[in-house]
């Protein structure tokens, strides 16, 4: 186990790295650089700030200039936002999305195996089928109308009751939290409850469950025991690229929600060109995903003791 | 119960050949896919959505054929118009100014509640008596109210929903600085819509009072027929007499917020949307192939380094990394981004068939259809033909299938962040995120390209049930 | 799940108190049958049992009206080529069919005058696990993958028995011992997939003999495993019949395995019981062809004819649609005009031995070499 976590670390750091090349390799071959926005008509004002950020020098010498610098932790300046450093606006943006993000899985991933097990159990009648036509709606349904949606319920709930009942944007509360992160893990929700309910409905007629009746065990036994602690398996392998899918995902529903998130950031960046900016997030984007499907991986270990033991 | 022997006839003893006997057993062979095919006939969600995607293929190809409306005409006269039956207009006499109607302003009554000093108009003071002085017509719409006592002049505001307590009175159309005006004529992009009026007056200071009075006015569409043959609707304006009633080009299905056709744009954005939903996945699908073949068959180092390059690439932050492909890859001027959008879907998508592919060769050839020997021989291709597609095949075609709702989600969203298609291509992902911002008031704008995107996605990911459900894949925890 | 309305109360069978399993074991050099030991009540009578399922190509019909019936103490064989119903009929008795797509639409199995087939809880306690045991083909999937093996075992002690978890937990590991599998202790702390296929349905056994049951049902327990551990899992079986007293359900397609551990054997086909008796006479006194054909089809069994597999040609009939006569019409050699329309009468050949086939009839003019003629009285 624990030489199987230092691999697993190792291997999270060198993708880690391929993240931080792809992503410096794709900016640099977008046409223009961060200056050019700036209407710089004076050549020495634009050599002066590319020395200063040391865009005149080979690329090959720039990338590894920034890769020496990430090593130790510093993502450099702002290009756009003078003066502001990228680990700052990480340090104070990024919480924002990781809190939302961590809210919908868990959200989630209760919902789905919920939801996915009570399907199951009542396979082909009514809870089924209503659990399974909004599910399919949920799949079905881009984020950012239900996020729409949801914000246009909030305002009419809000002006039935006369007070504000739940926040219809911003960020600060609880109460802000609870309806972006509902509808950010909408969709994986959905996925998981499918998932849950197909590896629950396989369980429910596997060999061991079978034997588990020949025992003569009580259906609650059964049902928690035998079925439940291994239908969840599957569901948990799959949490580390939902946790990718959602935090990614999460900046539709900060534009909607006008949620103080690192993803406006990045598009921001983009947009601007603001190198810093783009590798600072990307990078640390691609590290925290990279992180928690490893620390998922760990986790799943404990939980499937033919993992734990390889 | 015993038997008897008058029980049986004479013949019944008498041995019968095996070949003579019907080997009634074996039910008629089907093959693989008859009977794939025959389990998603069984299957009414997936014919439903089989049928779906039909229709929406023809809506695609076929619908801007019958419907020749430029998506990108801008009809200014039917701006944000909601779904529904043509409209109409009335010609009517061309535009002749308006004088107004004028007043004596009546001084402040002495002492009155909340009066300030010197002010001579109390605070609260609403006018009184607003009223339409004709009929109100899109041409203009003339309005008049009694004067306030001590006001100095007034303000006026059109809103397109009821005024609410606290509220906003919505768009500030005229400053009236002079007391012996009371009325108003607005002639300021008047649709047929309702609309509410209000009146504030205006204190010594020019301030605006607390009080104010709203009245709802209903426009009636009015055109003078010189206007008419300019905008193109009637052909002669000597044909038509005053009165008589001229249908506007229709749109079915409403307009958006610059008066664009929605049911022309959510045809072409359908072509965007579900062109890229299409061929992006045949791409990455069959770079998936090509790739996890060849790791599969070469085997060895070859294939663990392959492989643990498709990790990588599985790694990177997709949305994030779809943007800055997009970006990368560039827009020219003129262009509608659906080429980078295409390539970057590419990049970036095609490790998960790769590895199917690749887990299918590993598993034929350990099945020992294709032994290592054999490899390199001629029989090869006949091998790959013979096992490895018939195999596969069910496989790739379901994560095809699975493939399209995601590629249309990932268009949406981007287009929805203004990073997908250029304007003024329509694309459903843009047309959702401009209805959005209109969603309060003409929620038809929003609801429209998401009810399309909704209603293929489900088509698509129903279908894609059905299928693997008929062809028997096992793909659990596959997106 | 299991239906638990008592549909026949009946009263119980007498004098056959559980756990009363007559002592005297089969002498191997005995071979003569003695009459009475048949007279014995039986312990598990299954009586007319019909199994339905529903699927896609229609209604299966996977057991039609089988009856036989278990004698304390003793070994049953029921064999039969692969699809015929043995399993099906099996888990009727314990209850394990799946419903939907399964059905059960008529018969009992009659323990000690409850019907197990409608009625799962005697005295509050469930009678799988308790007096009916049951293992299963495939070792490696028949166990939880998340459950330590001795957690598995102590499991059945702790519902049945009310047993506290150390209790049974240390009890699991006596039998585990009991099962001889070496460092019991070590190996209850595992979990099943590091056992070896063997080991693993060891610890099935002993799962299954954990409370002590009446009758252990193993449907094919072996045909998973190597050639050398299957002959150590029967030697197992043996030695734990001879110890515990119990009976033994032992479903195989195997004949080398009849011979060698039942003293009655039922043979299915298509759903059906064809013919039955005691192990000895099914051998040597065979009456059906299929019976025939299944000795023939067994290496080295028959001293008559040369080594080698002889297959029984063709494939039993679609039970979607079984056929109207005799089941094995289309695959029998000796099949005669009136077996295809005519569904066989069941013969008694001899005391407690019957066959479904007309050539058991009085009327019968066919001579088969290999087959025994009983006096034709149709039971
Ligand atoms: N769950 C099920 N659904 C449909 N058909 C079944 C099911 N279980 C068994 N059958 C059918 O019942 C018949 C008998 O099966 P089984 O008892 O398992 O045979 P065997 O004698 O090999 O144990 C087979 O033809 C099989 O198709
Ligand atoms: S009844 Fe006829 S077909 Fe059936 S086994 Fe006997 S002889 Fe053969
Ligand atoms: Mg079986």
């Amino acid at each position: 186990m624990f030489r199987y976590t230092v691999k697993r670390l190792i291997q999270g750091v060198i993708t880690v790295w391929f993240i931080a090349t792809a992503t410096f390799i794709a900016m640099h071959s977008v046409p223009g650089d961060p200056l050019s926005g700036e209407r710089l008509t004076n050549e020495e004002i634009r050599a002066n700030l590319e020395a200063r950020y040391g865009l005149d020098r080979p690329l090959f010498e720039q990338y590894l200039i920034y890769m020496g610098n990430m090593t130790r932790g510093d993502f450099g300046i702002s290009f756009t936002q003078q003066n502001r450093r990228v680990n700052d606006i990480i340090r104070e943006h990024f919480p924002v999305s990781a809190t939302l993000g961590i809210l919908a899985v868990v959200f989630a991933a209760l919902g789905g195996i919920l939801w996915g097990a009570l399907t199951a159990l009542f396979r082909n009648r009514l809870p089924d089928v209503v659990i399974m036509f909004l599910v399919i709606l949920g799949i079905s349904v881009p984020s950012f109308v239900v996020a729409g949606l949801s914000q246009l319920g909030l305002t009419s709930l809000n002006a039935l009751f006369g007070v504000s009942i739940l926040p219809v944007a911003g960020w600060g509360t609880l109460l802000h939290m609870i309806v972006p992160s509902l509808v950010l893990g909408l969709g994986t929700m959905a996925f998981l409850t499918r998932l849950m309910r197909s590896s629950m409905l396989e369980i429910i007629n596997a060999d061991f469950v079978r034997t588990a009746r020949s025992k003569g065990l009580p259906p609650t036994r059964i049902f928690l025991k035998h079925q439940l602690r291994n239908a969840i398996l599957p569901v948990i392998t799959v949490l580390g690229p939902a946790i990718a899918a959602i935090t990614t995902g999460g900046f539709v529903v900060e534009l909607v929600f006008a949620i103080p998130g690192l993803g406006r950031y990045f598009v921001q960046a983009v947009q601007q060109l603001d190198y810093t900016v783009i590798m600072g997030t990307t990078v640390f984007y691609g590290a925290f995903l990279v992180f928690m499907v490893i620390l998922v991986d760990l986790v799943y270990g404990f939980i499937d003791p033919r993992v734990r033991l390889e | 119960m015993s038997t008897a022997a008058f029980e049986f006839g004479p013949g019944d003893f008498e041995r019968v050949a095996i070949e003579r006997r019907t080997q009634t057993l074996s039910r008629p062979s089907v093959s693989y896919w008859q009977d794939a095919w025959r389990r998603l006939k069984d299957n009414r969600r997936a014919l439903i959505s089989l049928w779906i995607v039909i229709a929406l293929a023809f809506f695609t190809l076929a619908g801007p054929l019958l419907w020749r409306v430029d998506p990108a005409a801008q009809d200014l006269d039917q701006v944000s118009q909601a779904p529904g039956l043509p409209q109409v207009a009335v010609i009517v006499e061309p535009y002749v100014p308006w004088a107004g109607l004028r007043a004596t302003p009546l001084a402040a009554p002495a002492g009155g509640p909340g009066a300030a000093a010197g002010a001579g108009m109390p605070t609260d003071a609403a006018p009184t008596g607003l009223r339409l002085v004709e009929p109100a017509t899109t041409q203009a719409v003339r309005l008049a109210w009694d004067p306030v006592p001590g006001a100095t002049g007034y303000q006026l505001y059109r809103n397109i929903y009821d005024t609410e307590p606290d509220g906003a009175l919505g768009l500030p159309v005229a400053e009236i600085l002079d007391p012996a005006q009371v009325s108003f004529e607005d002639r300021l992009d008047l649709e047929a819509v309702p609309y509410w009026y209000s009146v504030v007056a205006l204190d010594a200071n020019g301030a605006e009072a607390d009080g104010y009075v709203t009245l709802r006015v209903e426009t009636s569409r009015v055109i003078s027929a010189a206007e008419a043959e300019t905008l193109g609707w009637i052909d002669d304006a000597a044909a038509v007499a005053i009165g008589d009633e001229i249908v506007l080009p229709y749109h079915p299905l409403g307009t958006d917020y610059l008066g664009r056709d929605m049911l022309s744009r959510l045809m072409y954005g359908a072509r965007v949307s579900l062109f890229i939903g299409v061929v992006a996945p045949l791409l990455f699908v069959v770079v998936g192939i090509v790739y996890g073949s060849a790791a599969g068959f070469i085997g060895g180092r070859v294939d663990q380094l392959l492989m643990r390059f498709a990790d990588f690439v599985v790694a990177l932050p997709f949305l994030l990394f779809m943007i800055l492909f997009k970006i990368a890859f560039g827009i020219g001027p003129g262009e509608s981004g659906i080429f980078p959008m295409l390539v970057a879907l590419v990049l970036l998508a095609w490790p998960a068939t790769a590895r199917l592919v690749r887990g299918q060769v590993l598993q034929i050839r350990e099945e020992g259809y294709i032994g290592a020997s054999q490899l390199l021989g001629a029989k090869t291709t006949y091998l790959v033909l013979r096992h490895m597609i018939p195999n596969t095949m069910g496989v790739i075609l379901v994560t095809l299938t699975f493939a399209v709702p995601s590629v249309i989600f990932t268009e949406a969203f981007l287009s929805f962040i203004g990073m997908g298609v250029a304007p003024p291509t329509p694309s459903w992902g843009s047309m959702s995120n401009e209805g959005l911002r209109t969603m309060l008031t003409h929620p038809h704008e929003l609801i429209f390209p998401a009810i399309f995107i909704s209603v293929t996605v489900l088509a698509f990911n129903l279908l894609g049930d059905g299928l693997r459900d008929a062809l028997d894949v096992r793909m659990r925890g596959q997106e | 799940m299991s239906e638990r309305t008592v549909r026949d109360g009946g009263a119980p069978l007498p004098g056959n108190p559980r756990g009363d399993a007559s002592p005297d074991r089969r002498d191997g050099g005995d071979s003569d049958i003695a009459p009475q030991r048949h007279d014995e009540p039986a312990l598990l009578a299954v009586d007319d049992l019909h199994v339905e399922f529903d699927t896609y190509g229609g209604v299966v019909k996977a057991v039609r009206g089988v009856s036989f019936s278990v004698r304390p103490g003793k070994t049953l064989a029921i064999v039969g080529e692969s699809g015929c119903g043995k399993s099906v009929t099996v888990q009727s008795i314990m209850g394990l069919i799946p419903m939907p797509p399964g059905r059960i639409t008529s018969g009992t199995a009659m323990l000690d005058g409850i019907d197990v087939i409608h009625q799962k809880v005697v005295e509050g306690e469930d009678i799988r696990g308790s007096r009916i045991g049951m293992i299963f083909q495939d070792p490696m999937s028949s166990m939880n993958p998340t459950m330590t093996v001795g957690d598995q075992i102590a499991e059945t002690l702790e519902v049945h028995r009310g047993y506290t978890r150390s209790q049974a937990y240390a009890r699991a590991v006596e039998l585990l011992g009991m099962t001889h599998i070496p460092e019991p202790a070590e190996r209850a702390k595992q979990y099943p997939f590091v056992f070896s296929g063997g080991m693993l349905q060891r610890a099935i056994i002993a799962m299954a003999i954990a409370c002590e049951p009446d009758i252990l049902i193993a449907d094919e327990p072996t045909t998973a495993l190597d050639v050398t551990i299957q002959a150590q899992i029967l030697d197992l079986l043996d030695e734990l019949q001879a110890t515990t007293g119990m009976a033994i359900i032992l479903i195989t397609h195997n004949l080398g395995v009849v011979a060698r551990l039942a003293d009655d054997v039922a043979v299915m086909y298509a759903g059906q019981i064809v013919e039955k008796g005691s192990s000895e006479e099914l051998f040597h006194q065979c009456a059906h062809p299929y019976t025939l054909g299944l000795r023939a089809a067994m290496p080295g069994n028959d001293p008559h004819r040369e080594q080698g597999l002889q297959a029984i040609e063709g494939t039993p009939p679609d039970m979607f649609d079984p056929p109207r006569g005799c089941s094995y019409f289309a695959r029998c050699p000796h099949a005669m005009r009136l077996c295809e329309d005519r569904l066989p009468e069941r013969f008694e050949v001899s005391p407690h031995h019957y066959a479904s086939c007309w050539l058991q009839h009085p009327a019968s003019p066919v001579e088969v070499p290999g087959l025994y003629r009983g006096e034709g009285e149709a039971a």
